[in-house]
């Protein structure tokens, strides 16, 4: 922004006749150069980005541990068969009582307390109520245990989490490791009931082995509401204890009123999953990394686990990918462009080894969208996303075997290789001294052992919005001219304020998304039953007709207003343009894969908006082509829109009917989990959008 | 004859200040691991490897500074609690019953390291953790932990700069804090750290050359750690073959180091060593073993020297005059002039000590002395 003032300054300097000329310095001369000939840059500069984003697959570094104490896997694993066959008969306890017992989930998880104690571990079960999450304006930002709403709750529906503890024998008792297995304690399958029986094996090793120094807890989170919140109910029930009795604690047979017991500080945690069947001859291993609003854990945990998984226990390791890119044409023929490239330069110069095959720069896109759209959705992709949200590097593994369920003999293997990684990696955690520090927090993953760091993917981020100030910049100029032309009267002649009228309707159109960004809550509280259709006809409505407002109400605002009252386009187009700049700037601090997407979209969409009417007036195909490409862009760049085309695109099935309430659904989700892509919605896409739109019939 | 005196007087200085004339009389061994955290395991058995094999060989617990920047042996994540192995056979407890460390932990600084070496203390550090040695002294310094270029890494903290090291060798050079210093530093680019040394008689061996990593000799996967260091393990390995009065010398040593074995290249600087090397047994600084004054009837001596005594504390009884006493003494040192005429250093301080106690006229002797020195550093200066 500077830049482009000082650029503007600068113009200035020139145009005025009479100021004495002083040469000026080589930077100013650059800025006038990139704003005299802004369109050909921008174009540049935009398809740069692009490019840029297309070849961060090539740029992947390999992973690599960072962390000198981690040392993975330098240890010799010590589980013996006899904390195998403890595992196999946890699993054998709890399926042998459910055949009995039908739907008595307390007695499982009594069950399950059971051996944690025989083990020696301290144990304890906590209550938590299941509904969490409300969404709340003036709670968007805040901390995680925001929301313990304790007091009109019913005995109906509660779950209850088991914790085991084992204490480090010569630990200082500050700091802990966390183990997860969410387990539905009525419904849960015998896939699910595996990947108890495999923590339990570990359990059963840590409760006697010498060499811990920091605290195990194992939570078997009670997955009957959801994988996430019993998990988030525990952390903040361990972060913050309440003080105040919970009528929750009356309910049941068990009183858990205050016995929640703590270990220190969390170093890491592990969540593990057992489901499906591995499609793989390998049993295959899913690292879930993404945490609310785009937050990764730190890498070395990934690399650790990955290290261990394939060098040590011989698992399939994969990460989510974009499935349907996979097979997409258009990519496969970029990615032979690049191999071709990357062939090329390697006959030119031996050294130059960028170029991937194609196979491989498939898998990276693929995988390198799965990972921008996660983190861009902001939605965590596991219940590590509640450890995240305390500032803990925490992971989900999801374990696919490759037998069915009930396979006696492969099971003690997989238990002894599941448990042993768990094991190995538990170890190099428990070698840390201070918290994971060393390796990148923030990264794109193109595959379980290669990366994207922040430093390289800025780059096409930056190179998409760097034109901009360019072209905000020259327009200004250009609006600044066309006015003087138009209007004798010397008194609006005042140069620097002549954005000021453009700034008011880029200002009030801000503050129409901010407010229909708070509507949602406003629905909400509307009482009785309603379906997200509805709910989502009625934010339409109240929008649509807080627009015709914010049109009538400010004069010079709305599209329909004759020619003499309005600003010149120009210079609204030029405020858009600064607005939208500075909105994806500070999104891109927030949540960068957000605004990375967001600029793909947004840069094009405000680069192309021009008046529709001179264009079909000229009847010049060249105009008439720019027409309708920001025709259609301001088509898709409506967010119900665009909502739409990506769920086709990635290949859940063209939506009917009921788009708006799906919309709402989606919506409702991003805003349930606290995710900043719901603001830069609101508040910094549709008010862009609504510009481009006023841009697009500007009567000019 | 005054004047005889004191020319012997000055001889006697002259000779005092000279290294070269003194004899070996005893052995130091400073022993430093510099790095803390559970993953530098290795350094601290290291160290206290060579702990062991300098105690084996002679050097005893009170002339050995051992500094250790961390306690493995009590780490919680140590599997085998209050043990350190530098093998993973674990059949030798380095971290016995019998270790003393001098400096532990937070202790282990840049500042108290070199306050050992120049021997600048508080006033309240026990004698226990002083350098106390001499003229006559042998030092061993080995050193080990992270290093680079001219630096070694103190406590990830500071760090020692071969000036800082330089510096301190010549401040002990200066106060006559050895007769000759061996330094010994395992960690990577370690030839580095020895590039400001000027001192005379100082040998230095680093375990690599500069851009050189020294690298760990083995992991011990039920521990889960390196435990040793290559070149500290290969020099244990030379010492394990030795006894205490093996005969083996410093050059046999320095040829032991296989740089193919060791993945560096140990580095040797002996410019500033006068003596051949292949003539020095490495028991003159890894063990305690002096040269031993042979005489006829140790016995004899010993108790004629009680007799002595015994004379003088009951003088005041027999009334005996000082000049019998004188004579009787005489006739001692006599004897004792026949038995040692092997070691010329003791000769003289006798026959000094003889003079100076038929002297009758000490002020006089004062004055002169004064006297003769004041013209000393005229002529001396006037000289320069």
């Amino acid at each position: 922004m500077a830049t482009e003032k000082r650029n503007k300054e600068e113009e200035e300097v020139k145009t005025d006749d009479g100021s004495p000329k002083i040469k000026p310095r080589p930077i100013v001369q650059l800025g006038i150069f990139l704003v005299a000939h802004s369109p050909v840059f921008s174009v540049v500069f935009s398809a740069a980005g692009v490019l840029a984003l297309l070849i961060l697959p090539l740029l992947a570094k390999n992973t690599y541990i960072s962390e000198n104490a981690l040392m993975p896997g330098s240890a010799r694993s010590m589980l013996s068969n006899r904390d195998v066959s403890d595992g196999s008969k946890l699993v054998k306890d709890i399926k042998n009582y459910r055949l009995n017992h039908e739907g008595q989930g307390v007695e499982v998880q009594k069950l399950v307390g059971k051996y944690m104690s025989e083990m020696v571990a301290e144990v304890y079960y906590q209550k938590f109520h299941p509904e969490g999450n409300q969404f709340h304006p003036l709670h968007f930002f805040s901390g995680p245990d925001s929301y313990t709403l304790l007091d009109n709750v019913s005995c109906a529906s509660y779950g209850v989490n088991v914790a085991g503890i084992i204490r480090a024998p010569r630990g200082d008792g500050k700091e802990s490791i966390v183990l997860v297995t969410p387990y539905d304690f009525i419904n849960g399958g015998d896939y699910e009931a595996l990947s108890l029986g495999i923590t339990s094996t570990l359990f059963s090793l840590l409760a006697r082995v010498t060499w811990l120094s920091k605290d195990i807890i194992w939570l078997v989170a009670d997955s009957r509401y959801g994988d996430y919140r019993p998990v988030a109910a525990w952390l903040s029930e361990y972060h913050s204890p309440s003080f105040k009795v919970s009528d929750l604690l009356k309910c049941g047979e068990r009183n858990t009123a205050d016995n929640f017991r703590r270990a220190g500080t969390v170093a890491a945690a592990l969540v593990l999953k057992v489901d499906g069947r591995s499609e793989r001859f390998e049993d295959t291993l899913s690292i879930y990394a993404e945490a609310s609003n785009g937050q990764m854990p730190n890498l070395d945990l990934i690399n650790v686990v990955n290290y261990l998984a394939v060098h040590r226990q011989g698992f399939y390791v994969k990460v989510e990918k974009v499935v349907s890119l996979l097979s997409s044409s258009w990519l496969k023929i970029i990615g032979e462009i690049f191999e071709a490239v990357g062939k090329l330069a390697h006959t030119l110069n031996p050294d130059w080894n960028f170029g991937i095959p194609v196979a491989d720069y498939l898998e990276g896109s693929a995988t390198l969208a799965s990972s921008l759209y996660s983190q861009a959705l902001g939605i965590p992709t596991g219940p590590h996303g509640a450890f995240r949200d305390n500032q803990v590097d925490a992971i989900t593994l999801k374990v696919s075997p490759r037998f069915p369920p009930d396979s006696k003999t492969r099971q003690h293997d997989f238990f002894l290789r599941g448990a042993r990684l768990l094991e190995g990696t538990i170890r190099s955690v428990n070698n840390l001294l201070e918290k994971f520090h060393q390796s990148f927090f923030l990264y794109l993953l193109t595959s379980p052992s290669k990366f994207i760091s922040v430093g390289v993917y800025m780059i096409a981020f930056a190179l998409l919005v760097a034109p901009l100030p360019m072209v905000a910049a020259s327009l200004y100029i250009e609006g600044c001219k066309a006015l003087t032309k138009s209007t004798d009267n010397p008194t609006e002649n005042l140069k620097s304020w002549k954005w000021l009228d453009a700034a008011k309707q880029v200002f009030a159109l801000h503050l129409f998304g901010f407010i229909v960004t708070l509507l949602p809550y406003f629905i909400c509280q509307v009482p009785g039953q309603h379906s997200p259709s509805n709910r989502s006809i009625m934010w339409g409505t109240t929008s649509s007709s807080l627009l015709l407002i914010t049109f009538a109400a400010i004069p010079g605002c709305s599209p329909f207003t004759s020619r003499h009252h309005g600003t010149h386009w120009a210079v609204l187009k030029s405020v858009t343009i600064s607005a939208a700049f500075i909105g994806l700037c500070l999104m891109s601090i927030i949540n960068f894969a957000t605004a990375e997407i967001g600029a793909l979209l947004l840069v094009p969409t405000c680069l192309m908006a021009q008046p529709i009417k001179p264009a079909l007036r000229s009847r010049r195909i060249k105009s008439m082509l720019g027409a309708f490409c920001s025709m259609v862009l301001l088509t898709i760049g409506f967010p119900v829109m665009f909502f739409a085309i990506s769920k086709g695109l990635f290949g859940e099935g063209l939506v009917g009917l009921s788009l708006g309430g799906e919309f709402w659904t989606w919506l409702e989700s991003l805003w349930a989990w606290k995710s900043a892509t719901y603001l830069y919605i609101g508040m910094v896409h549709l008010p862009c959008w609504l510009l481009c739109l006023c841009i697009l019939f500007h009567p000019s | 004859m005054k004047v005889l005196t004191l020319v012997m007087l000055l001889c006697y200085s002259f000779a005092f200040s000279s290294g070269d004339t003194t004899i070996h009389t005893n052995n130091w061994a400073v022993l430093v691991c510099t790095s803390r955290f559970w993953f530098n395991y290795r350094h601290m058995a290291n160290t206290l490897s060579l702990y062991r094999t300098v105690k084996r060989l002679g050097i005893p617990d009170e002339r050995i500074i051992l500094m250790l920047a961390d306690d493995m042996a009590c780490n919680a994540r140590n599997e085998y609690p209050a043990q350190v192995f530098n093998n993973e056979n674990h059949k030798l407890n380095l971290y016995g019953d019998n270790v003393e460390v001098d400096y532990r932990g937070y202790e282990v600084t840049v500042e108290n390291f070199l306050r050992v070496l120049t021997g600048r203390h508080e006033n309240a550090v026990p004698r226990s953790k002083r350098l106390l040695s001499d003229e006559g002294s042998h030092i061993l310094l080995y050193m080990t932990g992270h290093g680079g270029d001219e630096f070694l890494k103190f406590q990830d903290a500071e760090e020692l700069q071969s000036h800082d090291l330089a510096d301190a060798v010549k401040q002990m050079k200066e106060k006559r804090r050895f007769k000759e210093l061996m330094i010994m530093v395992d960690t990577c680019q370690a030839a580095t750290l020895f590039n400001q040394l000027q001192s005379p008689d100082v040998l230095a061996i680093g375990s690599s050359l500069k851009g050189e990593n020294s690298y760990s000799h083995h992991l011990d996967s039920d521990v889960g750690v390196s435990v040793v260091d290559r070149f500290t393990y290969y020099t244990l390995a030379f010492f394990e073959r030795l006894n205490i009065y093996d005969n083996a010398s410093l050059n046999s040593l320095f040829r032991s180091y296989d740089p193919k074995l060791l993945m560096s290249t140990a580095y040797y600087r002996t410019d500033l060593y006068q003596p051949h090397l292949a003539e020095v047994p490495v028991t003159n600084f890894f063990g305690s073993v002096m040269e031993t004054l042979h005489t006829d009837s140790v016995y004899k001596a010993f108790s004629s020297k009680t007799s002595n005594n015994k004379i003088n504390s009951e003088m005041p009884l027999n009334q005996l005059s000082e000049h019998d006493e004188l004579q009787k003494a005489n006739i001692q040192n006599d004897e004792l002039k026949t038995e040692k005429q092997k070691c010329p250093y003791t000769q003289m301080r006798v026959d000094l000590h003889k003079k100076l106690e038929k002297l009758e006229n000490v002020d006089t002797v004062v004055n002169l002395g004064i006297a003769v020195m004041l013209l000393v550093v005229m002529v001396s200066s006037s000289l320069l």
